[in-house]
């Protein structure tokens, strides 16, 4: 089965096609942040060089987040539009999980730390198991602080991947020191890992109907707007 | 607190640009008060300041609308939101720090605990009925961005505070 991916929860804007051959395809810009603009036609471009066709497609595989919501809004719209008129489901994946997994033979704890901006980032850690990594902690989101305290409390050598780790790395190194940092070319999700991933995801049929999909919320996304001044009269 | 009295929409509006003379990319200012407070008539004044030749359009069904000035501004209304993941989904943080720009938020008040550390709330109530074009206009700020600056915002408002 022919899986289209489509990556978009940070600044690069990636899609892949992948099956059981591995990935057959990828297209991936990092600079820009034209989500909007980029993904369609590059799309069109990836299926039309890698000659498969839409109807080839068995199901659609997108990052739900956590990520930034402006690029987030654009790939998951796409991703259920599409499904919807192909008539195939659809396979949400964790952007975390997304950059850990090229660093599975890593011999440490793997955390992957996502830009959240304001000073905040979204963060999970995984160790290698056999065929992958598993998540021990997280998704979760809060100030970069935090993540340092928890990294400290763990007292391990640890391996950081994302644009998070980057961008706040000196106060990062500050705080924790048995830390390394993986580089820059492996900071933002790809399609490639995420068609991998949800191949088999779809082989053990994991997926939803698009109309289910929606972006990954990690503050209490239920939670009520409190109008209690709303309908006050003057 | 700097607590304002404006006689008139125009001076509301001036108020306004006088705020907007001093804004920075990455500010976010909450506007709080009831219906027809003025808050839209604010958010038209502080973006003239900013030089914005387009109509200011209240974003109450829209959500957010975007204006280029000297600064770009985008000016959002939470009024129809009922859940939290809706103003996740607006992004408005995010807005803030990857555009360079300023952010008002009508009734953002309701949310202010989710809009972070570095805010400066605007908020309009009617001061009397005989005078119904009357507001007082009262300005808190928290933050470093507004601390810094807070001296100047006291001066650039003089004229108007409430004796």
């Amino acid at each position: 089965m022919l899986i289209l991916g489509i990556e978009t929860a940070t600044e690069q804007v990636s899609c892949a096609i992948g099956g059981h051959e591995g990935v057959l395809g990828l297209f991936e810009v990092a600079r820009g942040r034209r989500h909007a603009e980029l993904l369609a036609p590059a799309i069109e471009f990836l299926c039309r060089q890698a000659d498969v066709t839409l109807d080839e497609i068995g199901a659609i595989a997108v990052d739900t987040g956590p990520g930034l919501f402006t690029g987030m809004r654009v790939g998951i719209a796409t991703a259920k539009a599409m499904a919807h008129a192909l008539r195939v489901p659809v396979i949400p994946m964790t952007s975390l999980d997304l950059l850990a997994l090229p660093l599975r033979h890593a011999d440490r704890l793997i955390g992957a730390v996502i830009d959240a901006r304001r000073g905040e980032v979204y963060h999970a850690s995984y160790r290698q198991v056999p065929g992958g990594v598993q998540r021990v902690e997280g998704p979760a989101v809060g100030p970069v602080d935090d993540l340092v305290a928890d990294l400290l409390a763990t007292g391990e050598d640890a391996l950081l991947v994302g644009d998070g780790a980057l961008r706040y790395r000196e106060r990062i190194c500050a705080g924790a020191r048995r830390v390394e940092f993986a580089e820059q070319w492996l900071a933002h999700p790809s399609a490639a890992p995420l068609v991998q991933l949800a191949h088999a995801k779809a082989l053990r049929e994991e997926w939803v109907q698009p109309s289910e999909v929606q972006p990954l919320y990690l503050r209490h996304p239920d939670a009520e707007i409190n109008w209690a001044t709303r309908e006050s009269a003057r | 607190m700097i607590t304002l009295r404006t006689t008139s929409v125009d001076e509301t509006k001036a108020v306004a640009a006088s705020v907007a003379s001093l804004a920075r990319p990455g500010d976010l200012i909450v506007l709080a008060g009831e219906m027809g407070a003025g808050k839209t008539a604010f958010a038209q004044g502080f973006a003239a300041g900013l030089g914005v030749l387009d109509p200011v359009t209240s974003p109450t069904f829209t959500l957010v609308h975007a204006y280029e000035g000297r600064l770009r501004v985008y000016h959002a209304d939470l009024y129809r939101l009922e859940r939290m993941a809706e103003l996740a989904d607006l992004a408005l943080g995010e807005l803030l720090d990857d555009d360079d720009a300023v952010v008002l938020v009508e009734w953002g008040d309701v949310v202010s605990a989710a809009l972070g550390a570095d805010l400066m709330t605007v908020r309009l109530e009617w001061v009397d009925t005989d005078e119904p074009d009357a507001r007082l206009v009262s300005i808190t700020a928290t933050g470093d961005g507004w601390t810094a600056r807070w001296p100047r915002v006291q001066s650039a408002l003089a004229a108007w505070v409430a004796g």
